[in-house]
This record gives C-alpha cells, structure tokens and sequence, in this order.
C-alpha cells in the first residue's frame, strides 16, 4: 500500500491586533499554535490600545514565526507550503505577514497559499471536528463582523444576512467600556453578567422579529448607556445591566441563526469567531439547535480568537487543489466576496 | 454653523445634505461620545455621495472603504493610541482620491491634516433618548466657505 505523505502548512496571520504563526499537518493536526497576544498591553491602558501599527507586527513576527517551528520540533525546510491571511484587515497590518510569507516561500522555493481571514475562523470548527455535515449554516460574530453564511458545501459560502452598523463584539466592548468593567468587553461582561440578573433592567431585542437576517447592534448599545446614565449605580446595578446586555445579544444572535438554519434546512449550526467564545451564546446555541434537531459545533476558546491554525489549516484544501498564489499577491482590506 | 437633529433618521438626511459638497481630497472629522450618533451621519454622507452599500463602524477594522465615485475612506481612531497613526499608511488615502471621513480624530491630531470640516455632535442633556446637537466647523478658508455654501442649503 502506497502511504500518503503528511503535509505540513505554515500559516501567517497578521490582519488585526494580533501577530500569530502556526504548523498544522494535513488540515488537522496542530502541530504548534502561537499568538502573540497583546491583551496585557491593552489592559494597562484600559482597553483602547490595540498597538495595531504595523510597526508592532514587524517586531513580533520573526518571534512568533520561530516558536511555531520550535513548538513542532520541526526545521523550515520540513513545511509544504505557507498560508497567509491577504483579506480582510487593515492593509498595512497584513503587509507585513504577507510580506514574511512571500519572502520565507521564495527563500524555501515552496508555494504560498492565500487565505481568507473569515475563512479561516469558519474552518477553525473543522480543525476539530470532522462529521459537520451539509448544509450548515455558520455565525460568525467577532469585533469586526456579525454575519449569518450560508454552506452548501465545505469552501461553499453565501451571505444571509450581517450587521448593518455595529458588530456584537464591538458593542460587547463598548458598553463594557461604557461600565467601566474592563476589557476585553466580552469576557467582563461575561463575567459581571454572571453575578447580575437580566430583566431587572429592560433593553431592546432590535430587528429580532425582522424575516431577514440582518442585525442592528449600535442601538442596543445607547439603550445600555442611556440606562446606565439614568440609574443610580447601587446595589448590584452593573452586573444586572450587564446581564440583561449578554441576554439581549445572546437571544438576538442565536433566534436569527436558528432561524436561518430551519429556513434553509441545514443539517447543521457552527460558530465562529471571537464571540463563539462566550459561554452563554454557546449554551445558548446548543439548547437551541437541539431543540431544532440540528447539530451544533463550535471551536475550542483558543481556536475562537484570531490564530494562525485556522489559517494553515483552511490553506489545506488549497494546497491538495494546486490553488497556489503568485508572488505578487496583494493584500485586501475589504472583503471582495466571501 | 449649528443644527439641532431630531432623530437617526434626520442625522443621516443631514449626512445626505452634506455630501454635494464634499469632493475627492476633503477630510472631515466626526467627533462626538460613544453613541453620539458618528457613524450615522457617515451612513448619510455615503448615501448622499451615491453609495448605496452597507455602511458599519470601522471601531474593529479600523478603516472602511466603500467603492464609490469618489472613493469614501471611512476610519475609527478609537482603539488607537496616537503612537499608532505614523504605522496606519494614513497619506495613501490622505493624497486626494478620496473623501475621508474620521471618526475619534483627537486620538492623533498631529499627523491629520490641518485644514477640514469639523463635525460635533452633542448629547443634550446628556440623554441618549433626545435628539443631538450638530455643529459644522470650519478649518481654513476652504471649508468656511463649504460650511457657508451648505448652510444656505439646509433650512432645518
């Protein structure tokens, strides 16, 4: 029997905040996953410095690089192929990991794979999981983006509906900002949401009885902060508004995805992004998808945050279709389609 | 110059007021607290310009671009620190094919150009639930002349 060889992908990814590399083998194994996270960097300040400059990737990215393969006890002539995010992000941010990618698969003399960030955080679910079966249909909901796809198959993606103004993890952010309970705003109001009871204040669920798809967060946010103003912080008062906050959010994003996925006869609902990681949205969904008879997954919280195995780990199935990118490859910061 | 703005919908018809007058290479900075209603009155200058695409806040991304006739360049300087800015490759939108539109522009001004329209927009009494106060400054002859144009259009 002829055996297959295993192919090991670097992936580079470079888009937002943070600098990350990873080696996954064959789409499914991770060999070693590296984040540089900056999350303690923006604590200090109070939650509104993301040290994005690109300056700050071009500093990380030789370091994050170096653990991947140190972390896979692997040399850089072991690796197949580099995958790199090109889109969407800020262009100047992106530069510098393509810049890397293209420079490192020149050197190597092996090809460079373009990826899709969006891509790479639905795939996160298929790194871990390998009976998702079609159609599914996938929220992916993070500080940039809030949208429902539809998949007819894997690769397959068609937008049902997304964010009209604010993304969800945009308004977690803010209005924990707002409260002044820290930073990153999903995990503090997570976590202030835990200890308060929702109800006892009253936001509203906006567009959740709209037919369509689309969401509107940007109001749900001034209602927070309009009763924040009015009220006068005692007692247990945060934590309650923060509680009613996650409820609204949680209930808005998981009625229209199941929703979604009865309307197009999904098999089933997967997750994604920063905000899968939030404990009530996955309950939430699960409860819900089961009660629909529909399967639900979701990825492990390491895999929910931006990292670089989502990235090597789409590039995959590019690499067994000989979907190679040129060197010129240019980076992208909108998402031209998805 | 200086409006009094009822509703979302009447911010973004202001927007929609605003954007005959503005062409490729204007800047104009839109500052106002959280939910002041910023990116309501982009969404308005968008449409007024001819975009009919989605417009969001750029709070994560950053930057925006909405394809256009000009091009609009949509930013959030909110998650930055002014040591950021120099890194952002801001002169590449900066140089005249576009129209730029700023959100949280006092996070750098120093590397932002001096002359542009200024946009406030105020809570009044400090509730969310009332209207906003929306006041149009000019920075250079250029824009005091813009603002004057514009405020002899719109009798709201």
């Amino acid at each position: 029997m002829k055996t297959v060889p295993d192919i090991k992908i670097l992936g580079i990814e470079s888009s937002c905040d943070e600098t990350a590399a990873a080696i996954v083998k064959n789409g499914r194994h991770i060999l070693s996953n590296v984040v540089n996270s900056q999350i303690a960097i923006h604590q200090e300040f109070g939650g509104v410095v993301p040290e994005i400059a690109s300056r700050k990737h071009i500093e990380n990215i030789t370091l994050v690089v170096d653990a991947a393969f140190k972390e896979a006890g692997l040399k850089y002539e072991d690796i197949d192929a580099i995958a790199v995010t090109n889109a969407p992000g800020l262009v100047g941010a992106l530069l510098v990991g393509l810049s890397f990618a293209k420079g490192f698969a020149y050197a190597l003399g092996k090809p460079l794979i373009a990826v899709n960030h969006l891509h790479g955080h639905i795939y996160a679910n298929f790194l871990e999981h390998d009976d998702i079966e079609f159609p599914a249909v996938c929220l992916i909901v993070s500080g940039g983006h809030t949208s429902i796809l539809y998949m007819s198959e894997a690769g397959h993606y068609e937008v049902m509906g997304s964010t009209i103004d604010d993304a969800a993890g945009e308004a977690f952010d803010k209005v924990a900002r707002f409260l002044g309970i820290g930073y990153p705003g999903g995990p503090a109001i997570q976590k202030a949401a835990a200890e308060g009871i929702a109800g006892k204040f009253v936001l509203p669920r906006v567009f959740l009885n709209r037919k369509n798809f689309d969401f509107s967060f940007s109001g749900l946010k001034t209602a927070a902060m309009n009763q924040w103003k009015k009220n006068n912080h005692e007692n247990n008062s945060v934590n309650d508004l923060a509680a009613e906050f996650q409820t609204a959010l949680v209930e808005i994003l998981s009625v229209k995805t199941i929703r979604a996925a009865q309307e197009c006869n999904a098999r089933s609902v997967l997750l994604a992004g920063g905000v899968a990681a939030n404990s009530e949205l996955r309950k939430m969904m699960k409860f819900k998808s089961e009660l629909a008879g529909l399967k639900v997954y979701y990825p492990s919280l390491k895999l929910c945050t931006d990292n670089a195995a989502m990235i090597a780990g789409t590039a995959y199935s590019q690499y067994s279709k000989g979907d190679f990118a040129p060197l010129n490859l240019n980076a992208y910061a909108s998402l031209l389609s998805l | 110059m200086e409006l009094y703005v009822e509703t979302d919908e009447a911010m973004q018809l202001l927007g929609q007021r605003i954007a005959p007058f503005l062409s490729a290479g204007d800047v104009v900075y839109l500052q106002g607290e959280m939910g002041a209603g910023k990116t309501t009155l982009v969404r308005g200058i968008a449409r007024g310009m001819g975009y009919a695409g989605r417009v969001t806040s750029p709070t994560f991304t950053i930057m925006n671009i909405y394809p256009n006739e000009p091009d609009i360049y949509h930013f959030d300087f909110y998650r930055l620190d002014h040591h950021d800015l120099p890194d952002l490759g801001l002169d590449d939108y900066l140089s005249g094919e576009g129209v730029v539109l700023i959100e949280w522009p006092e996070i750098g001004m120093e590397f932002l150009p001096e002359e542009a329209m200024v946009i406030e927009i105020s809570l009044i009494d400090d509730d969310y639930e009332r209207g906003r106060k929306v006041q149009l400054m000019p920075r250079g002859l250029y824009f005091v002349q813009k603002i004057e144009e514009i405020e002899k259009q719109c009798s709201f």
